[in-house]
């Protein structure tokens, strides 16, 4: 994507990022470690009041510089987020103790003059063998722990010393905390649209009014440069045998106050978008900026705050309930999770978003099973909307709905976006629904997005040959639009080896039109501007598309030619 | 569709010669731990040699109950055909044969595509075995011509060297390949009726179209008759020529697709028309139909949709209404309104419903009041 056609969106700040493997992997290790001498001191002191035996209070007192070396360690993990070189060092240093320790330990242990003192003053001599042995195995294991801590440490110590390259500042949780608090605090308009205004005016989280910095460009998301690949694994050491290229390269806006939908065919990565957009699964690479927050690769816990702004109704109202949840708990996870800790006050909050969906408040103690689709899927709704956010993705919410049911959901998401401000990302493959409901519309193909523009645009004039093919799948309620379609040829390509090129010519009517062009299997056609302000397409030949033409080649078309074409 | 809702084919005895199968009064009741679920009660409809019928509804409307008891695949019990059901497929009533007999019509002479080709297609047979099958049973030829006979209905339905194809099993094809293989199954013993059962509700947009032109190029190549369900208004309005509009177990408008989806005279049906989202509709609200489908165990006193009828009163709720004819002969809708009790409130009701269309009853209802 060159910086010509895409504008590089104004970034306030950014999050720290998550920390390398190695970093992680060294947390682990410390808190496997803490876990372990937790254990075997709490098992010590409970054999030791079991059988009163000396020896072994004696035993507990050895181990307890172990625990004191794990609390340190605890400490030290923490530094482990911040990139500055005392946080280094400190890791080391307690890591090093711990071996420090042991080392004593082990020596202690081996040392025969102790050995022999032990077996003087006791009253058992077998008690010195039993402590001996013990300590032994406490060493080793330190000695197994400390020593990957610090190994991992040093091959992550580049991240240690790492200069910030200027740039943006950096949010950590703390700050966002504060910045982001009353973002949207839903301010009840005149004509009081909203059916149920919040009973409690001000949540856990608006605290300080935010004087506005929000961007000046109006923009609430933006995406560059998006990728999520994953990795296909095989054999039997379950090496990376393929990738699946599931996005791949997505730049857009979302606006303020908009209604930005996906549309695509299953498999074409617009639900993986969604996800890694969400910071749900870490993307390979590229940024999402959010209201000015830079978010690549982000650190889990600094990002909880912007969490509750951005959430998530997912598409199958039967999987995405836990069926051992009464709606309280299903609703009022997220709260707890943001901080309301009070019962009573979460349970308020659960039952206003209810209410807000059109449920009865006194739902709260159901389970999903007692609920038909349609009310689940308005629990979906309230689960999003109890977080008070400004961005909801609408992971295709009414795919799974009866046409009745999906009009009231589809209505209610519109209400909800009146009343409270919201922005929505709206993923869906139904492109009757995307045209009612939307403002602009993304059309992906195999991880990328082939066109882009406003719904008038694209319906209009469509100005891909996959969106014209979509357009034209389309089956209308009405008998007298019946007329020939124009079908493509064959099956999505899997995008695990997505073709060469642009990535639908395998299946283009327009290329076999032109009589194939070499372009399209060689070149990878660049998202351009065409005709409007701000409709993009990416096809070479974008501008000899006829939408009156287009009837014609359908019905020259035979549909048994339109099986998948056999692979070579 | 006209002949049986008017009484010409006497009860018990064979409809006419062009009729290929005529379903009367026909009810199938599932006996329940909670009660008993009336899944189809009192359908009746006729589908002529050639023609296609679309059967639509919601979930629970009793669509695919209704094709099931047509090929005889309902399980007896829990399921029970009510006393005085008939189904009378090409001149013989198949509800009383003997199941050995329906097993020589089944397959051959109706042959049924199922929603999810993946669920239906064995997973441990190629698909030229699982098609030979019932070649190799019904037309009594040997395994190689009835393999012969299955790279024959494959190459039908378009797909590109059959020859190997028949030697893959079902998990090695894409969704629309399997559909396709599903289509070739049903088609290969050149049956009288195709029954599809929601072919391409789990097909993407661009597949949905392959097959549904492959299923209209079938259908007039061998002149079988297709009965379509579906839930999709839009499908049908792409496929077929005649429909019935199923609700609750019950049929509450049945005609033409012209009729029914650009003249909908069910309130049902106009609530179904009205709450799908169309460009027109854009900035209004979808007028959608308040509340959900009534449970089967707790179904309405009378009519089953009033409680979520825009236009009930009274009658509605202790008189069942009956299936009246509306303007043109053959054209029927369950609802008082078409009875002479509610003639009165029907231009209203018209009127409405043409506003909603328009442009979403929540502008039609703010432009009025302005």
């Amino acid at each position: 994507m060159s910086a010509a056609t895409v504008s590089t969106p104004a970034v306030r700040a950014r999050l720290r990022r998550r920390p390398p493997d190695q970093i992680r992997r060294a947390r682990a290790f410390l808190y496997g470690y803490v876990a372990l001498v937790t254990t075997v001191v709490v098992a010590l002191v409970i054999g030791a009041t079991l059988l009163r035996a000396n020896a072994a209070w004696g035993i507990l007192l050895n181990v307890s510089p172990a625990a004191v070396a794990a609390v340190l360690a605890v400490l030290a993990t923490r530094g482990f987020r911040d990139r500055t070189i005392w946080s280094f060092v400190l890791a080391i240093a307690v890591a090093g103790a711990l071996i420090l320790v042991a080392g004593l330990m082990l020596n202690t242990m081996l040392d025969p003059a102790v050995d022999a003192a032990c077996r003087e003053t006791a009253e058992d001599e077998a008690d010195c063998g039993n402590a001996a042995f013990g300590l032994g195995v406490v060493a080793g294991l330190l000695l197994l722990l400390g020593l990957p801590v610090i190994w991992n440490l040093i091959l992550a110590r580049a991240w240690f010393f790492a200069r910030d390259t200027g740039g943006p500042a950096i949010a950590t949780a703390e700050t966002l905390r504060r910045e982001t608090a009353a973002s949207n605090a839903p301010a009840p308009s005149a004509a009081s649209a909203a059916p149920v205004a919040w009973s409690d005016p001000s949540p856990a989280w608006t605290g300080a009014s935010r004087d506005d910095t929000s961007t000046s460009d109006g923009l609430l998301v933006s995406v560059r440069g998006l990728k999520k690949h994953f990795p296909i694994l095989g054999g039997v050491l379950r090496r990376q045998v393929g990738t699946v290229y599931a996005v791949d390269g997505v730049d857009f806006d979302v606006k303020r106050g908009e209604v930005f939908a996906l549309v695509g065919e299953s498999g074409c990565g617009k639900t993986t978008l969604g996800r890694t957009l969400l910071q749900l699964t870490p993307p390979t690479a590229g940024k999402v900026i959010f209201d000015g927050y830079e978010l690549d690769d982000v650190d889990e816990d600094d990002m909880r705050p912007l969490r509750r702004r951005m959430q998530i109704i997912f598409q199958d109202p039967f999987g995405s309930l836990n069926p051992r949840m009464p709606v309280s708990d299903i609703i009022g996870e997220g709260l707890y999770a943001q901080g309301v800790t009070d019962r009573a006050d979460r349970d308020k909050r659960v039952e206003d978003a209810l209410e807000i969906v059109g449920l009865r408040r006194d739902y709260t103690r159901r389970y999903p099973h007692e609920f038909s689709g349609g009310q689940r899927q308005r629990i979906g709704v309230a689960r999003a909307l109890a977080l008070d956010p400004d961005f909801i993705v609408c992971d295709e919410p009414v795919s799974a709905l009866d046409v009745s049911i999906q009009s009231q959901v589809l209505n209610l998401l519109l209400d909800l976006k009146r009343d409270f401000n919201l922005t929505y990302l709206f993923i869906s493959h139904n492109l009757s629904v995307v045209e009612y409901f939307s403002d602009r519309i993304g059309v992906m193909y195999l991880g990328k997005i082939v066109e882009m523009g406003t719904v008038e645009d694209l319906y209009r004039d469509p100005r891909h040959p996959y969106t014209v093919a979509l357009l034209s799948a389309i089956p209308e309620p009405d008998p007298r639009r019946r007329r020939k379609r124009l079908v493509l040829k064959g099956d999505v390509p899997s995008p695990a080896a997505p073709p060469s090129g642009c990535r639908f010519h395998t299946r283009c009517w327009l290329r076999e039109r032109l009589g194939n062009p070499e372009q399209c299997a060689t070149t990878e056609p660049e998202l351009r501007v065409i005709g409007g302000t701000d409709h993009r397409a990416a096809c070479h030949f974008a501008e000899q598309i006829d939408t009156s033409a287009v009837e014609q080649i359908a019905a020259q078309q035979s549909v048994l030619e339109t099986a998948a074409a056999d692979p070579a | 569709m006209t002949a049986t809702l008017q009484g010409a084919a006497v009860r018990g005895a064979p409809p006419a010669r062009d009729v290929l199968l005529d379903v009367r009064d026909l009810r199938t009741y599932f006996h329940v731990l909670d009660g008993t679920v009336p899944a189809v009660d009192g359908v009746s409809f006729d589908l002529k040699r050639g023609e296609t019928l679309g059967i639509v509804g919601e979930s629970g409307s009793g669509k695919s109950v209704t094709a099931l008891t047509v090929m005889r695949l309902l399980d007896i019990p829990p399921a029970e055909i009510v006393e005085g059901s008939e189904i009378w497929f090409d001149g013989r009533e198949i509800l009383s044969l003997p199941i050995d007999e329906v097993r020589l019509i089944r397959g051959k002479d109706m042959a049924m595509i199922f929603q999810e080709p993946l669920t239906s297609l064995n997973p441990v047979f190629t698909v030229g075995d699982q098609i030979s099958e019932q070649v190799m049973l019904h037309l009594k030829v040997k395994r190689r011509e009835g393999l012969e006979r299955a790279i024959e209905s494959l190459r039908l339905v378009g797909i590109n060297s059959p020859e190997r194809r028949v030697k893959q099993y079902p998990h090695e094809l894409s969704g629309g390949m399997r559909q396709r293989v599903m289509i070739a199954m049903a088609l290969s013993c050149e049956p009288k009726l195709l029954i599809a059962d929601e072919p391409t509700t789990a097909l993407d947009v661009t597949i949905q179209a392959q097959i549904l032109e492959l299923l209209k190029l079938i259908q007039q190549r061998t002149g079988s008759a297709l009965m379509l369900i579906t839930h999709d208004l839009g499908v049908v309005a792409e496929m077929v020529d005649h429909v019935v509009v199923m609700y609750a177990g019950e049929i509450v408008e049945q005609g033409t697709v012209h009729e029914v989806l650009l003249e909908p005279r069910a309130p049902y049906t106009m609530g179904l028309l009205e709450s799908i989202p169309t460009v027109e509709k854009r900035g209004g609200r979808l007028s959608a139909i308040q509340g959900v489908v009534p449970s089967p165990f707790n179904l309405p006193p009378a009519c089953r949709f009033q409680p979520r009828c825009p236009y009930a009163w009274e009658r509605c709720s202790s008189v069942i209404p009956a299936l009246n004819t509306v303007a043109s002969s053959g054209r029927l809708a369950r609802c008082h309104l078409h009875a002479s009790e509610g003639a009165g409130r029907l231009p209203a009701a018209l009127e409405h419903h043409r506003r909603a269309m328009a442009v979403g009853r929540g502008v039609a209802a703010q432009s009025a009041e302005s």
